[in-house]
């Protein structure tokens, strides 16, 4: 009982004593000159400390049974947590070599750039946890990223994929894409459940289909292949607008992209833990044999996931068209291995059944910071390759010995 | 089972139907095998599209194929058009140091072969006297570039911001390796030395030509350094130099506020950048012919295919320049 | 010779071991019992270096042995034969005998040297095996074989036997117990995990008796007077109370009413059930018998949509019924509990609430939107009711004793509300108590207006629970008979009318 309530009390104080660090250094930075130093450090503290402190008062009195379960050695917590730790320790080194880390602005990019990453990762997640894979995720972001961009060029820029096309309304474009993705996910999902196909071949055959569906598209008269470009500010909007900038002197706004991916995150959530739906995929990735027996219809659950799937990387791909004004259509390519890393590195279990919605948060989340990291430290991009590929062998291998400890 | 012999036979059928069909379209007239290296690459798209007019345009008949960005794909690829009889082959080599092997089938069967865009070793080049190449000199485009960011800064005294006489850039590179990339890269910094402004790398990166990851890039260089001590963007091409543009867009800068405003170059001069640069957006572009350069390609390999004498079409006996075009703020044409 | 004393494991939640001791003796047969649960796995595979024991010794002949991994165990003498084999079915038996350990020079197999000593080992246990056989291709029994002549090459001196004859026919068993006879002759100590009392009190020397992860007591099997244990001793040991009846007592009789009516039935596979006829009525527990082969399994599985039918006709409560799918039969209110509980029943990695509603889901959902209080709700009532022992419903179905996860699966047919339950050996691998558990469930059911089609191996069992009996061999229906006519005899005499004896005895 001792143990338990001192890591509560440990929780609370640590988060207080942030806090009062923060608040002290947040009026202390600008008489002793610090602020060329530590950026927005002490809005960082504050933060962490509220939440620390909030989560150490707010938790709940353990039972008997629970505490047992949580009482985790020291090494034990090292183990479960080495990703998250080498992802801090990185983040203070980041810090030190260059101070402008501590940035809201930087945090916020960090958080943008995740958000089109994370809807992919929570779609690919879906074919993960029946023990599946989707490799045309990729191909599919692409596809809608033209799609959609096509059909919403400004009226009077030179080179438009559609020259007559009028100026439709903002919707259409991308429910087009949307549902042009979904007619392939439907096709991934046809051969995985009505042939047994191994959804790795089965994807890796659509994925080439896409691929070459989309550059035929990509390649009609009179665009012949050039970059899609000239995009209509108001669809641009939907992934370049900012939310609250300005509310104070020097801040960036808020990414629109942000908001947008935690609605997703939510409704995934739900998905998979309150409705028929969900939990159909989590015993189809189970046991699939006793999905069958226990008269779960298999095939229209793999139908359902794979459109499910391809309708997020859908929306992804239309997000990454208008934050970027433009599509070419080898956007989205090799996505879908950063998600299905990320997925795995946030416990997603490639032998199914076993992935949650915040583990994939943080996975999307450690990979963006890590390289956006990387990146702002100049590490040389063969580098940045060689960490990425350690951080994923790491990742499955401490999972692994999760799952097989004695 | 029966059912699996009658599919055959349609097939097999099929199969012979579209071969004596493709080699029946390839009865008369010249006929050109052109590999490009990867179809997917937008440059290279404008490019096959001036060598398909140019050849309507010629009478000839222009076979394209895929090389996946493969150089084995490439060479099996020659190796077919050479089976099914063409008369001259415009080669867009995958990898450039490796175009002997090419040349070497086509010594062989004796027809003559036209290098695009990417310049094999004028030692390889030598070993075939029917070897041409086509292109532009890619240090050239590089040149051009920094000539346009140092006639920028002489003309306004304020892009210095930190006054201190050199010229702090980020440098948006392409494919590691790619010649494009590492002549454009060197002749640009070249140039603006040569305009007596010091060039300074603050930061450099490889984006892959592509807008996305240029975009990214740019984002945490602008958040790492500070949009306040950068001076120029100097892109290896159009797509990555419009990424780099988004992602100042997104910090406010670039937006007509002469105050917020770093000037970005990229070479290639498509639609989008012209696009950008007309709303001040970007500065300035190079403009790679792609349409002189197919149609030139396709017009020497015909006279080729018909014995008819080059001497005065190319220079050192082999080659066909065709200059870049400079398009800035304002200049453009 | 092996000595453990006073191991203690636990798992999150659960203490798997708590001081247990087994003593075993150079040159005996030690019977390791206790229900499914007791602990009897967890203690081998600490033993084995598979789990890691948080406290106790264990000592090898007199001196302490540290044991921390299968191969450690292996090279200290002890092997043990699993319950369930996983040979590398595409390669050779002697190859799998010799796994792990090919003789040979510098990394060269040595095929002859390997293929003359497993001939001489299969000619020492006497098994008329070629070596050269694949594995896959083997009889359980066999393997089996083949898993005790590796340890004997092995020069094992301890050797475990997991229930080793869960799957024998009793010449098998016989040809087991010899081998067995054999090599303790030789000095050779086994361990003997099985819950086939009459096979204990046969073949073992001293018997060690476990009870929830406890240690419960260690007798020989014949006293100093040279008289034998019980049976019920034995089992009032296990169990901890008295067993008077392996069997609930049966009150009232199956109504008039039929409520399936199957004609004629063939499957689509030629060598699957043919022509099976018969009615089951209400509130009637219909056994079906027969020996392994007699497609019982499959013939069920069709009935429930898993597999096909080609013709014949089916009635369901009056109303032609067609198998289309598992949802289908599951909506006209039939349910099956299957054979294979880890292969086709349990989700290992879900907790037991999901494992429970699983087939009921859509009950309790709104447009696809669930609702988890009317869930949890319900798979509490219901776990309770049929007794589940678990720390809560959040624990993993795969954390639970056999017949624990079995009860699980009861629930969760029993939430659908089905008409009809289907049984396909409902107690295979369950302790006695929990054996006596379901027999009550399936009582209840049957009062309840229910009716169940059993299927099972175990002869007692069939006599002692069906209302009537319908024997099957080789796919074919051979016969029923109606409660009070059942003997052994008549119902091994109905599984073995092979189609080809038969025919030779009518000659």
């Amino acid at each position: 009982m001792a143990e338990k309530s001192r890591s509560k009390r440990l929780m609370t104080i640590g988060g207080l004593i942030f806090l009062a660090l923060g608040i002290i250094l947040y009026f202390a930075k600008e008489p002793m000159g610090l602020n060329r130093k530590i950026y927005d450090l002490p809005i960082f503290l504050i933060i962490i400390g509220v939440c620390s402190a909030l989560k150490g008062y707010m938790s709940k009195d353990k039972t008997e049974e629970e505490a047992a379960l949580a009482g985790k050695t020291f090494a034990e917590f090292l183990t479960n947590n080495a990703i998250l730790l080498a992802m801090l320790v990185l983040v203070v080194v980041i810090c030190i070599l260059q101070p402008r880390f501590m940035q809201i602005r930087v945090a916020l990019d960090i958080l943008t750039q995740s958000s089109t990453k994370l809807i992919m990762a929570l779609g690919i997640c879906f074919t993960l946890l029946i023990a599946g894979t989707d490799l045309s995720a990729g191909r599919m972001v692409g596809l809608a990223a033209v799609i959609s961009a096509s059909m919403m060029q400004t009226a009077t820029y030179a080179n438009r994929f559609f020259p007559d096309l009028p100026q439709v309304a903002v919707w259409m474009p991308i429910i087009i894409a949307i549902i042009a993705c979904m007619v392939f996910g439907a096709l991934n999902g046809f051969l995985v459940a009505k042939y047994d196909m191994h959804p790795f071949i089965a994807t890796l055959a659509v994925q080439v289909i896409i691929y070459g569906a989309c550059s035929l598209y990509f390649d009609m008269p009179p665009n012949n292949s050039q970059p899609i470009g000239g995009i209509r500010p108001d669809f641009a909007q939907l992934g370049q607008m900012r939310l609250f900038s300005g509310i104070y002197r020097g801040f960036p706004g808020i990414s629109i992209l942000i908001p947008i991916a935690v609605v997703i995150c939510v409704i995934i959530w739900f998905i998979l833990n309150k409705t028929v739906f969900g939990k159909n995929v989590y015993a189809i990735g189970g046991n699939r044999e006793a999905a069958v027996v226990a008269g779960i219809n298999v095939f229209r659950n793999i139908m359902g996931i794979f459109i499910l799937a391809s309708c997020l990387y859908g929306i992804a791909g239309v997000l990454e068209a208008a934050r970027t004004a433009g599509a070419t259509n080898n956007y989205g390519n090799g996505y879908e291995l950063d998600a299905i890393a990320a997925c795995v590195v946030g416990g997603v279990s490639l032998n199914g059944g076993i992935g949650k919605v915040g583990g994939i948060i943080m996975g999307v989340l450690i990979f963006t910071i890590i390289q956006y990291g990387l990146q702002f430290i100049n590490v040389s991009p063969m580098w940045q390759q060689v960490i990425k590929g350690v951080i994923i062998a790491v990742a499955v291998a401490i999972d692994l010995t999760k799952y097989r400890r004695k | 089972m029966e059912e699996v012999i009658f599919l055959r036979k349609v097939f097999v059928t099929a199969l012979i139907l579209v071969l004596a069909f493709a080699s029946c379209s390839f009865a008369d007239g010249v006929k050109i095998g052109s590999c490009i290296y990867r179809f997917s690459d937008a440059f290279m798209l404008r490019f096959r599209n001036a060598m398909s007019s140019e050849s309507t345009k010629e009478g000839a008949e222009l076979v394209l194929a895929d090389s996946q960005n493969d150089q084995a794909t490439q060479d099996s690829q020659v190796d077919e058009f050479i089976a099914n009889g063409v008369n001259v082959l415009i080669i867009n080599p995958v990898d450039r140091m490796k175009s002997q092997s090419i040349i070497d089938k086509a010594k062989s069967a004796d027809i003559p072969v036209v290098f695009i865009n990417r310049e094999p070793p004028a030692s390889i080049l030598s070993t075939y006297s029917k070897a041409y190449y086509v292109g532009a000199k890619a240090e050239e485009s590089g040149i051009e570039a920094g000539e346009i960011i140092a006639a920028y800064f002489k003309s306004h005294p304020e892009a210095d911001k930190n006054k201190d006489g050199k010229l702090q850039f980020v440098m948006l590179r392409g494919e590691n390796g790619h010649q494009d990339m590492i002549l454009r890269s060197r002749y640009s910094v070249e140039a603006i030395s040569k305009a007596g402004i010091p060039p300074v790398e603050i930061a450099g990166a490889i984006a892959n030509w592509d807008k996305l990851q240029a975009m990214n890039i740019m984002n945490a260089f602008i958040m790492s350094i500070g949009p306040e001590n950068i001076e120029a963007v100097i892109a290896n091409n159009d797509e990555m130099a419009l990424g780099a543009v988004e992602a100042l867009k997104a910090n406010d800068y670039n937006k007509g506020s002469a105050e917020m405003y770093i000037p970005v170059v990229g070479v290639d001069a498509n639609a989008s950048a012209l696009d950008a640069m007309d709303r001040g957006e970007m500065l300035g572009t190079v403009l790679n012919d792609a349409d002189g350069q197919g149609a030139a390609a396709v017009k020497l390999a015909v006279m080729l295919a018909k014995g008819q004498d080059v001497s005065k079409e190319v220079t050192d006996g082999k080659y066909i320049w065709i200059p870049y075009q400079k398009i800035a703020r304002g200049e453009k044409k | 010779m092996l000595e453990m004393k006073n191991i203690t494991k636990t798992f999150p939640g659960v203490k798997a071991l708590d001081n247990v001791n087994l003593n075993v003796r150079p040159g005996t047969v030690h019977a390791l019992m206790g229900e499914n649960g007791a602990g009897k796995s967890t203690l081998m595979k600490c033993l084995f270096g598979i789990y890691e024991p948080d406290g106790g010794e264990i000592f090898l002949e007199g001196k302490k042995a540290e044991i921390h991994s299968a191969r450690q165990a292996m090279d200290k003498g002890i092997a043990m034969v699993h319950q369930e084999l996983h040979p590398i079915r595409f390669r050779s038996v002697m190859e799998n005998v010799y796994l792990g350990r090919f003789p040979g020079h510098f990394g060269v197999v040595d095929h002859k040297a390997m293929y003359e000593k497993t001939k001489a080992l299969f000619e020492d246990l006497e098994l008329d095996v070629d070596p050269l056989a694949l594995a896959g291709e083997q009889s359980a029994a066999i393997l089996q074989m083949m898993e005790i002549a590796r340890a004997v090459d092995m020069k094992a001196k301890i050797i475990i036997l997991d229930e080793p004859t869960s799957s024998l026919s009793d010449r098998e068993v016989d040809h087991l117990f010899k081998i067995i006879n054999r090599l303790r002759a030789q000095g050779v100590a086994f361990v003997y995990i099985s819950h086939k009392m009459k096979e204990i009190l046969e073949i073992s020397d001293e018997i060690t008796v476990m009870r929830d992860g406890t240690y419960v007591g260690t007798w020989p099997v014949t006293d100093s007077n040279g008289e034998k244990l019980t049976i019920d001793f034995i089992i009032k040991q296990m169990v901890g109370r008295e067993m008077t009846n392996q069997f609930p007592v049966r009150e009232g009789k199956p109504s008039e009413e039929v409520v399936l009516k199957v004609e004629n039935v063939c499957s689509t596979a030629r060598k699957s059930f043919q022509n099976v006829s018969f009615e089951l009525h209400r509130q009637e527990i219909l056994g079906i018998g027969g020996l392994v082969g007699a497609q019982r399994t499959e013939f069920v599985e069709a009935l429930f949509g898993l597999r096909g039918i080609a013709s014949g006709t089916i009635t369901l409560n009056g109303k032609t019924y067609v198998n289309k799918s598992p949802g289908f039969a599951k909506s006209r209110g039939l349910a099956l509990l299957t054979e294979e509980r880890r292969a086709t029943g349990i989700f290992g990695i879900l907790p037991i609430l999901e494992n429970t509603v699983i087939a009921h889901q859509k009950h309790y959902a709104h447009f696809g939107v669930l609702n988890d209080s009317r869930r949890r709700a319900d798979a509490d009532t219901e776990c309770k009711k049929l007794n589940v022992k678990t720390p809560s419903l959040n624990t993993l179905i795969q954390n639970l004793s056999g017949g624990n996860q079995q009860k699980v699966l009861i629930a969760r047919w029993l939430l659908t509300n089905s008409d009809i339950l289907i049984l396909d050996e409902p107690t295979r691998g369950i302790d006695v108590g929990a054996k006596y558990e379901i027999y009550n469930i399936m009582l209840e059911q049957i009062a309840q207006g229910k009716s169940i089609i059993m299927i099972s191996s175990e002869m007692p069992e069939l006599m002692g629970m069906s209302d009537r009996i319908m024997v099957m061999c080789e796919g074919r229906v051979t016969g029923f008979l109606n409660k009070g006519e059942y003997t052994q005899e008549k119902i091994m005499a109905l599984a073995t009318q092979f189609a080809g004896r038969k025919d030779t005895s009518a000659a």
